[in-house]
This record gives structure tokens, C-alpha cells and sequence, in this order.
């Protein structure tokens, strides 16, 4: 039962890092801007988090840092794809470009040394109590509940619950309706693309500051691209996504399990699942169930910039 | 008369190259002010640049290496891309290629002049290997290809660094994590630039002259700038993606043989200075030309040159990578904004 119980809490420490990074996505996408920055945003976020923690010894401070790289960086990937309306696909390759350079650049003076504060674990009164899983589930960092409860929830209430979440629907589905009703659709675009940005470097410190926890060149290895791909998995919806997250925090930490209690498959490969994970459920999931293709399509605009004048 | 700015749903094509210059002189300033703001001296550094890559035949020998496989793996992209397809995974085809070739290399016993062949068919089948199950995936299921064949790219690095630290490390040698010597090289023409350089120049005309003067090349063209006016005029449509991706993941797998067999003669784990995505960059800054694979990759062959005999300077080829995505950066937008033109509007007759 042990192993079982610290699995279940690896697997949710590991899964936090992609929903963080998968709920910025979730974001940007129902916007109708697709983001295939993460991968850099992430690395900046990797990077930026552990500076500010080793100059300042304060693990919040480091988060709240990566968040403002983030923004800062949404900010110009959001001027480029939304008011310029620049090809997304490659814009945001050329921010995982740019984004895992950078770092790598700046990164060799702060490579393999451990963050000198992490973000605790907090044991959640009673909760932490239950037997078997308590542990596991409610002794974990701040950023887990964060990531798994209120961000997930939040969310979903504004997307699914409000006018507000009405409209920013509608400009991802189609952006010349939402117009014509008045929404200000290039507003909603940038600003929610650019706060998923935020998150996705959020993502990055969550690596550096609560999970491994120091940077090391190619620390990110591919969560932000397994991030966007578990946004299609999850259908766009931030619940779903956090869940899918925590499924892939599971095939991670399996691959941990694996080199503890030396299984006779070598760590290389064994770091190899999450990848081809990833893709399998992308794949099959729309093989085997035709019916659910439509109830998790994507919104409808995604990736198609908005000219009010060009009709 | 009023003067206004108006988008037009084809750029115009001058423009468009111009964006292009002015997108790699700016990331290259861009670079330069970074470099600055860390305390190097950007001039000296440029002049060492030139002087080290142009000032001896060892520098433009190294260029040559560098041009080889960055021409093969931005043909990858570029062809993927007739079809409106994404190939983001020819560094992982790159390494698939590799350790096919490696494999026939150290393994199967035999003169040369039959093993080399051989190494190329088996690089050639692990490039396509590589992109069997994103071209299914896409053509059958329409699963986006961008990010499985890049997700793939992780799982190629990764059997290369097996291999060659695991079951393949060389059993005699002191070198950590590498094969053994791969020990049927591909001949030398000039230098150390061996014969993979030509075989690339002479693949990009072959594909080239095939999507321009054949019926194939006609239907995939189409069908790259509008599927569904493909589908409509009776055109095979998935029967086209299917060929064109495994054809460009081949290519990708073809640089990888090449570089084991022609340049780097181990495998390693680090073998691919990120060919594989510097290829995406070749291939946007060609813009589907074949002449423009081959102007694109020996600008990026002088870049990653600067970016490794920089390296006392603190530079890498992540600095490399870095320059390259602010390139790309520029590049689209420079795209759209090559999409509007002043026009002089006569106001109407009251």
C-alpha cells in the first residue's frame, strides 16, 4: 500500500507542472489562439524562478517572478499573433525557439545548482488524516492546490458559469458573430493569451522551484509540448485538463518507480513513456470513439486570426 | 485623393523578401545589444566571426559540414510543408536515421563499398519509421502531425543517448557515451566536406524538379495550398500526404546517415546540433523554393559556425537557437505585414 500512496503523490506533484502549463493553454485556445510557445515560456519561467530564488531566498517571490516573465513575454507573443495577426503556428514556434535558447544561454551559470528554498509541503488539517491516501493527496506544496483545486475551478465557473465566460467562448467559436454582438474580440484575445502565457511560465518555476528542483539545460524536456497535447485530450476544458495532467503525472512518476526499485528496463527508456503516452492518447481516443469528436472539437476559430475588414 | 492602408490576401512577393532580410538583420542587432548588455564587444566578436569563417579554408570547410545536414533537413520541412503539413520532428527522424545507419555500420560485416549503400537505405528506413505513425495518425485519424512528430523527437534523442551510453558503447575506446568508430565513411571531396554534400544539393534539384515539372508535384502543390479544391478535381489527396511525409521524414533520416557516416563516424547523444529544428528555419526562410533550401541552410551553416567558434566567449549553439527563434519571430510578421499596401483611394464623386 505504500508504494501505492507514493505513487499517488509523485504522480500528482509530476502532473501539476503540465496542468499548470495546460490550463494556460486551455486559455489561449478557447480564444482561438493557438500557443505553441509553452515549451519556451516554460523554460523561461525554469530559469527566471530559480534566479530570483537564489537572489532572494524566497520561493513565492521566484513564482510570482516567472508569472510576471510570462506576461511580459504573452504581451509580445499576443501583439505579434492577435494585433498583427502573424501566423501562429509560427510565432509560437519561434517562442520555443527563442524561449529554451534564452534560457539555456543564461541557465549555464545556475546549471546543477539545487533552488536553496522550495515551496514546502503544507498538511491540510484533518484532510491529511485519512488513511492511505491522505498523505499522499493532502501533504503536498502550496502550488498543488493551486493547481488542482482553485485555478481548475475557478475556471471552469468563469468559462462555463458566466456571461463573461459566454463571450470569450463565442470569440473562439467564431469571432465575427461575437463582433457583431458587441464583444471586443481582439481585447479577449490578447489578454486571455497573454495571461495563459503567464501560467505556462508559472508551469516553468512550478519545475524549479517544487519538483526537481534545480535547472539543468533541457530541464522542461518537451511538458510544454505533452501540455498542448493534453489540451486536445481534455477536450478545452480546464477540469478535464487538470485531470489529464494527473494521469500523465502517473506514467511520469512510473518511470520513477521504475529506476528505485531497479526494474530490469533502463532509464532511458523508461523516460521515454510519457512521449509516446502522450501520443497514444491522442491518437486512440478518436479512433476508438467517434461520437466524442464532436462534444471535444476545438473551437471552431482556432488558429484563424480575425480581420473585421476581410470578410 | 486618401491615402490608406489596406490588406491584400496575397503579399506582395518583393516585400515579402525584403521582411525577410530585414527580419535577420534585426535578430542579429537584436543578438547583438543582448550580447552588448553582457559586456562582450559585438564588433570584435563579428570581425572574429568573419575572419575565422571566411579567412581560412578550415572555417569554410566547417561551413560546408554544418550546410550538409541543415540542406537535407530543411528539404524535409520545406516538402512537408507543399502539402500543408508540419513536420516539426526531423530531429528526431534525424536521430532515427543515425542509429539505423550506425547499427548497419557497426553490425553487419562487409567491404565498404557494400555497407555504406546499405547504411543509406537503413537511415532512410528510420527516418521513415520515424514518421509512419504522425503521417497515419494525420491522414487516418487527423491527428495534428505537428505535435506528434515533435513528440517523437524526444523519444529519438533519447534511444540515441541508450544506445550509445548502454548496449552500443564503444567496448574498446576511453570516449564516454559513444558508439564505437563507425568504420565506412563516406569519401572526401574538399577537406574534411565529404561527398554528402553534393548527394544533398543534388536530392534538393531531384525534389525540386519533381514537385515542379510532374503531374505528382502539380496534384501535391495543389493539394498543399487547397485540400478541398484537390479533393473536389479527383486528386488522391491522403494518398499524397501519406507519400510526401514519409518522403520528407526520409530526407531528415537521410541527414542522419549522412552525418554518421560522412562527419561524426559515432553516435552520440548530442549528435544533432539541433538540425532537426534549425531545418524548420531553412525551410520558412526559403519559403518552398528549392533554391531557397540551399540559400536558407548556408546562412543557417554560418550562423551555428558563429554560435560554435564562440563558444570561448560564453556563446552555444542554445545562443544559436535563441538567435533563430527571434529570426522566425520576425519572419512572420514580417509575412503579414508584407499583406498590406498603401493605396490611394479617389474620393467618391459627390
Amino acid at each position: 500500500m505504500e508504494i501505492i500512496a507514493g505513487l499517488l503523490q509523485t504522480s500528482i506533484l509530476a502532473g501539476g507542472v503540465l496542468a499548470l502549463a495546460a490550463l494556460g493553454e486551455v486559455l489561449a485556445e478557447r480564444v482561438g489562439v493557438v500557443n505553441l510557445g509553452v515549451e519556451g515560456l516554460m523554460a523561461l519561467g525554469a530559469i527566471g524562478g530559480i534566479a530570483t530564488v537564489i537572489a532572494t531566498g524566497s520561493p513565492p517571490l521566484g513564482f510570482i517572478c516567472a508569472l510576471g516573465i510570462g506576461l511580459s513575454v504573452g504581451v509580445i507573443f499576443a501583439s505579434a499573433t492577435v494585433i498583427l495577426r502573424a501566423y501562429q503556428v509560427l510565432c509560437g514556434l519561434a517562442l520555443t525557439l527563442m524561449g529554451t535558447g534564452l534560457a539555456a544561454t543564461i541557465g549555464k551559470a545556475y546549471s546543477g545548482k539545487p533552488a536553496p528554498a522550495t515551496f514546502a509541503p503544507v498538511a491540510i488539517p484533518y484532510l491529511s488524516e485519512i488513511p492511505l491516501i491522505g498523505h499522499a493527496v493532502f501533504t503536498q506544496n502550496i502550488l498543488v492546490y493551486l493547481t488542482y483545486i482553485v485555478l481548475p475551478v475557478t475556471l471552469h465557473f468563469i468559462m462555463f458559469r458566466t456571461r463573461h465566460g459566454l463571450n470569450l467562448r463565442a470569440v473562439g467559436e467564431n469571432p465575427a458573430a461575437a463582433d457583431a454582438a458587441g464583444i471586443p474580440v481582439q481585447k479577449f484575445r490578447f489578454w486571455y493569451v497573454a495571461a495563459g502565457s503567464s501560467l505556462a511560465s508559472g508551469a516553468g518555476a512550478y519545475l524549479t522551484l517544487a519538483f526537481v528542483p534545480s535547472w539543468s539545460e533541457g530541464v522542461v524536456a518537451g511538458r510544454g509540448w505533452i501540455a498542448v497535447a493534453l489540451v486536445i485530450f481534455a477536450g478545452y476544458r480546464p477540469i478535464n485538463a487538470v485531470l489529464a495532467a494527473l494521469l500523465f503525472g502517473c506514467i511520469t512518476s512510473l518511470g520513477f518507480v521504475g529506476q528505485a526499485r531497479n526494474w530490469p528496463i533502463a532509464a532511458p527508456i523508461l523516460s521515454m513513456l510519457p512521449y509516446l503516452g502522450t501520443i497514444a492518447l491522442i491518437i486512440v481516443p478518436v479512433l476508438a470513439w467517434h461520437r466524442v469528436r464532436r462534444l471535444m472539437a476545438a473551437p471552431a476559430a482556432l488558429g484563424e486570426p480575425y480581420y473585421r475588414d476581410v470578410r | 485623393m486618401a491615402i490608406r492602408i489596406q490588406y491584400f490576401p496575397s503579399p506582395q512577393p518583393a516585400v515579402a523578401l525584403l521582411a525577410r532580410g530585414l527580419a535577420i538583420v534585426l535578430a542579429l542587432v537584436c543578438a547583438g545589444l543582448l550580447l552588448a548588455a553582457g559586456g562582450a564587444a559585438p564588433l570584435t566578436l563579428a570581425a572574429q566571426v568573419i575572419k575565422s569563417t571566411f579567412g581560412s579554408s578550415f572555417g569554410l570547410e566547417d561551413v560546408g559540414l554544418l550546410v550538409t545536414p541543415l540542406i537535407l533537413t530543411g528539404l524535409s520541412v520545406s516538402i512537408a510543408l507543399k502539402i500543408g503539413a508540419w513536420n516539426i520532428g526531423a530531429e528526431g527522424q534525424f536521430y532515427a536515421g543515425a542509429f539505423a545507419a550506425t547499427g548497419v555500420g557497426l553490425f553487419i560485416p562487409g567491404p565498404t563499398i557494400v555497407i555504406l549503400p546499405l547504411m543509406f537505405v537503413a537511415g532512410t528506413l528510420g527516418g521513415v519509421i520515424w514518421i509512419l505513425i504522425p503521417t497515419l495518425a494525420r491522414a487516418y485519424a487527423n491527428v495534428s502531425e505537428l505535435i506528434t512528430t515533435l513528440l517523437l523527437n524526444f523519444v529519438g534523442t533519447l534511444l540515441a543517448y541508450y544506445v550509445s551510453t548502454g548496449p552500443w558503447l564503444d567496448p574498446g575506446g576511453h570516449a564516454l557515451g559513444t558508439t564505437a568508430r563507425v568504420r565506412h565513411d563516406v569519401p572526401e571531396i574538399w577537406g574534411t566536406v565529404h561527398w554528402g554534400l553534393p548527394l544533398a544539393i543534388l536530392l534538393t534539384i531531384i525534389v525540386a524538379g519533381l514537385l515542379n515539372f510532374t503531374r505528382w508535384g502539380y496534384e501535391v502543390r495543389v493539394a498543399g495550398s487547397n485540400p478541398q479544391a484537390a479533393k473536389y478535381a479527383g486528386m488522391p489527396f491522403r494518398r499524397h500526404l501519406i507519400t510526401v511525409m514519409l518522403l520528407s521524414g526520409a530526407i531528415a533520416g537521410i541527414a542522419g546517415m549522412l552525418e554518421i557516416a560522412g562527419t561524426v563516424h559515432r553516435l552520440q547523444g548530442g549528435i544533432s546540433n539541433n538540425f532537426g529544428y534549425l531545418g524548420i528555419m531553412v525551410a520558412v526562410l526559403a519559403r518552398g523554393s528549392a533554391l531557397g533550401v540551399l540559400a536558407g541552410a548556408a546562412l543557417m551553416a554560418v550562423i551555428l559556425n558563429s554560435g560554435i567558434i564562440l563558444q570561448t566567449q560564453g556563446l552555444n549553439t542554445s545562443t544559436v537557437l535563441a538567435i533563430t527563434g527571434l529570426t522566425l519571430f520576425f519572419t512572420a510578421i514580417g509575412d503579414e505585414l508584407a499583406h498590406y499596401r498603401v493605396v490611394r483611394t479617389e474620393p467618391a464623386a459627390a
